[in-house]
């Protein structure tokens, strides 16, 4: 094969999945409804078909030596002297996270053709699937920041709607509203971060902005503008990656159904904070201000995150503090430099996790079946820890985990609940409305439930 | 042809004006006909104007460079609006107010000087007048006070004096803080899809554009800077409002208000890419929120409890494709990625943060605010358990997905390729920076 044709089979394989989306959705819209045999296989065939065509893509990069490729269409759209440069890019850091992503999604594909037979939300399902593919692997393949943020946001507003889709209830609903507002806030910090090095440096190309090949690139940014940049990255990150001060809503996404939250919270998504900074590695090498925040943030959110993971009850939201005190780790590897264990880290964490969160409705099944075999309960473990930690501290480190570490506490108190508080003042000063809703009896008995939820 | 463009809605209005109030069977078919009718003749107009790169003069009447697209765009809003109308809005006092806002809206495009540009003004105020006095004071007061501010501009010669009446009609009808709050009522109090269509027409911004900056450069150079500061507490305060708004209707003008001031602090960047967002911004905002405000309607004619919901309604199980056209459009307007609202965001963001750093960051900050409160809209309309009370009410009919998918559609295809309408809308944006660049002191 040439090298356009490895191009155009690195371009399919990030397209293919947006076509599949706005495909059946254009269909539905129109009135038409697949069935689940036909989404079932026409995704099955194109995620094993990009599965191979990653592989292959692997195999003719080592066969030739190269180091990385980079596939440009040209431009998107410019005005003026601004331009946004439509290119992927493929290296040693985005290829192995291209092909995790088209692996577990087609995994997820095929589990859920079981797990999600005849649910009412089989179609929306798929439709969020194919959504979210397109949008990590145009992340992670992504050959600008500007680029990225697409995909970021198209992740972003999946894994919402994935959150909320038991939607019969009121906690998915809520909390999925929760977790988006966790992401819109965080993702300022990507949004100005690019817009800082735009400003500084005219573009956000890695081509053009780093010098070398990952994990070997250099930045030509001076102290405090890698300083700035690092740190509005690291904000991004860390909300997508549930790191503190963000880490109060990985639990909360855990009301999807079981392989959304495989994909999106034990594998891929919450990978993607991690990506975003090896990707800024560069950028962290030249400030040790935003590499020891790096190391800070993820040393206090693995803290927490095992804290909370020792005390959770249900096996989902114990995996979910599981997920993210090793994503703290990462993060650490992240700051201190050490890019190929993170990378490392990164996918072993993620096949790991997606085979305990697809094993987890079955586990109490498992639970029970050892403790049959063992005629009893088992010996409890992880003891060890009491011996070094006086009682009194035992029960602090309790609560604490038992608080989530109070960070929901906090940012209800000094942000959320200012802000509420703040468009309620200026409320009052808007003119009296007429439309006031009568107040019956079943009226009166919504609004209690509402208050109580 | 410019005058057919807005002959035939005219015509249409003074046809409904003489039905009864009452009549409620086959009332649509002179307006679909004649808003048909005015895009065919737009289209034609624009197109020949765009290609040939001179503007189309008729007599009084001259199209230029800055109001091509948007003439194109709005006659085929009017249309979607009509074609989407809910059964209970096919009287012929809906009708007529259409009608009447997009002979108004197409005549202010088209006017060359200022005084047809306030008869246009003039007819788009007609919905106001067309209900219970008690209902639609707010819009009104505003609406009399800015065309009184205009006429008065438009007899005062070029001093000062002209200049601060052309820019307080301009921010009395932009809904620019202090003078928001006509809008919430008038979209809860009358028909939301007639006042988004007023909003939409984004007179202020032509008024300010094409009268303002022409005809005094040095004024509009000292008083921009206020202006769009001014926009952007609309864009913030409106936004902040709009967490704690229950109505819907009420919700969905301050989403209007707050996204549509960005055009203005657009224009203040004074670069291209600043200047280009933002007529990029005045297409989505247009296109977004008549798909929004559209769908919503159809969804309040089959539950009323939309208007106010409490809790979750949960409707999305009944209409599904409704809950669709609405987050697509919604989210179109707070830049989803794929949709024109991303690179008209992008753009206006790059713009804005380059001249002003408080711009750059407060723009994203309304913008995040706006897209928390639109999913939260999202999810109390459609999302939850659907209320046992709630009767077998069908999703949308053919006619409505077609006319909500036209938006949905042209807001995909914007952002898939972005650049032919970047370049369609070029001359407008150079025509803007070549008056800004006249003002400015370099």
């Amino acid at each position: 094969m040439t090298d356009l044709d490895l191009n155009l089979l690195l371009a399919a394989v990030v397209v293919s999945p947006a076509c599949q989306f706005l495909l059946f959705s254009a269909a539905w819209l129109m009135g038409w409804e697949p069935s689940e045999k036909i989404l079932t296989r026409s995704s099955g065939v194109m995620f094993s078909l990009s599965l191979l065509a990653v592989g292959y893509l692997s195999v003719s990069m080592i066969i030739d030596g190269k180091t990385q490729m980079l596939v440009s269409v040209g431009e998107w759209f410019h005005s003026g002297e601004y331009k946004f440069p439509l290119a992927l890019l493929a290296d040693r850091l985005s290829l192995p996270l291209l092909a995790l992503t088209v692996l577990l999604s087609g995994l997820i594909a095929s589990f859920s053709r079981r797990y999600l037979h005849r649910d009412r939300g089989f179609f929306r399902f798929f439709l969020l699937l194919h959504l979210f593919a397109f949008g990590a692997s145009l992340v992670f393949t992504a050959a600008s920041f500007d680029l990225m943020l697409g995909g970021w946001e198209l992740v972003g507003i999946s894994s919402v709607l994935l959150i909320g889709f038991f939607n019969e209830r009121k906690a998915p609903v809520s909390n999925a509203l929760r977790v988006f507002g966790f992401y819109r806030i965080a993702d300022l910090g990507l949004l100005l971060g690019i817009f800082f090095l735009h400003h500084v440096l005219g573009s956000t190309a890695t081509a053009n902005i780093f010098l070398g090949v990952w994990p070997n690139q250099v930045s030509e940014l001076g102290f405090s503008s890698a300083t700035a940049a690092g740190l509005l990255f690291l904000l991004a990150a860390s909300g997508k990656s549930a790191q503190f001060p963000f880490c109060s809503w990985l639990p909360r996404a855990m009301e999807g159904p079981t392989p959304s939250s495989a994909i999106f919270y034990g594998a891929i998504s919450v990978h993607m904070g991690a990506y975003l900074l090896l990707r800024a590695q560069p950028i962290l090498a030249v400030s040790p201000v935003a590499a020891g925040a790096t190391v800070v943030v993820g040393l206090v959110t693995a803290f927490l995150g095992t804290l909370s993971h020792r005390v959770s009850a249900d096996a989902k939201t114990s995996l979910a503090y599981a997920s993210m005190t090793q994503l703290g780790l990462i993060f650490v590897e992240i700051g201190l430099g050490f890019s190929w264990l993170a990378l490392i880290h990164i996918l072993g964490h993620a096949l790991v996790r997606t085979l305990q969160f697809l094993r987890a409705p079955s586990m109490l099944h498992d639970y029970h079946r050892m403790h049959s075999a063992a005629a009893g309960h088992l010996a409890k473990t992880g003891k060890h820890y009491d011996l070094f930690v006086p009682a009194g501290v035992q029960l602090w480190l309790y609560r604490m985990g038992l608080e989530r570490g109070f960070i929901d506490v906090m940012i209800d108190r000094f942000i959320v609940g200012p802000t509420i508080r703040l468009a309620h003042f200026l409320a009052m000063f808007e003119p009296k409305r007429n439309s006031v809703v009568a107040v019956t009896a079943e009226v009166r008995e919504e609004m209690v439930e509402g208050i109580d939820a | 042809m410019l005058s057919l463009t807005i002959a035939a809605p005219l015509l249409a209005m003074f046809f409904y004006f003489r039905r009864s109030a009452n009549t409620f069977s086959s009332t649509r078919w002179p307006a679909i006909a004649a808003a048909f009718f005015s895009l065919v003749c737009a289209t034609v107009t624009a197109w020949v104007t765009l290609t040939s790169g001179q503007a189309w003069s008729e007599g009084l009447l001259e199209l230029d460079a800055l109001a091509c697209v948007p003439l194109v765009l709005f006659a085929a809003l009017v249309l979607i609006s009509i074609l989407a109308a809910p059964k209970v809005d096919q009287n012929p006092r809906f009708m007529a107010s259409l009608m009447a806002v997009s002979a108004g809206t197409l005549a202010a495009y088209a006017a060359s000087d200022l005084r047809l540009f306030c008869v246009g003004w003039a007819l788009t105020l007609i919905p106001a007048f067309l209900g219970p006095s008690s209902e639609m004071m707010g819009a009104r007061v505003i609406g009399v006070v800015s065309l009184g501010c205009l006429l008065l501009a438009s007899f005062v010669g070029l001093g000062w004096p002209a200049f601060v009446l052309l820019a307080t009609a301009a921010l009395l009808r932009k809904g620019i803080f202090p003078f928001h709050f006509w809008a919430p009522s008038a979209f809860e109090k009358g028909s939301p899809v007639v006042w988004s269509l007023f909003l939409n027409g984004h007179l202020a911004a032509l008024l300010l554009a094409r009268f303002g900056l022409k005809l005094f450069p040095e004024l509009s150079k000292e008083a921009l800077g206020l202006i769009s500061a001014f926009a952007l507490l609309t864009a913030i305060y409106a936004a902040l409002l709009a967490m704690v708004e229950k109505s819907t209707p009420r919700l969905i003008a301050l989403l209007s208000l707050s996204q549509a001031s960005f055009i203005l602090a657009g224009f203040e960047s004074r670069n291209a890419e600043g200047i280009s967002g933002a007529t990029l911004h005045w297409i989505v905002v247009a296109l977004a929120t008549t798909g929004m405000t559209v769908a919503y309607r159809l969804v309040e004619a089959r539950s009323p409890k939309a208007a106010n919901p409490i809790g979750f309604l949960g409707l999305g199980g009944r209409m599904p494709r409704l809950a669709a056209f609405f987050l697509v459009s919604a989210l179109a307007l707070v830049g989803l990625p794929g949709t024109l609202g991303f690179v008209a965001e992008d753009l206006l963001f790059h713009g804005a943060i380059e001249s002003h750093p408080l711009l750059g960051l407060a723009l994203p900050l309304a913008t995040a605010l706006n897209a928390i409160t639109i999913l939260r809209l999202f999810f109390r309309l459609f999302l939850g358990q659907p209320a046992v009370s709630l009767p077998q009410v069908p999703d949308a009919k053919p006619i409505e997905r077609l006319a909500l998918s036209a938006c949905v559609v042209a807001l995909l295809l914007g952002g898939l390729f972005p650049q032919v309408l970047i370049n369609m809308r070029q001359p407008a944006a150079d025509a803007v920076a070549a008056m800004l660049a006249l003002a400015s002191p370099e």
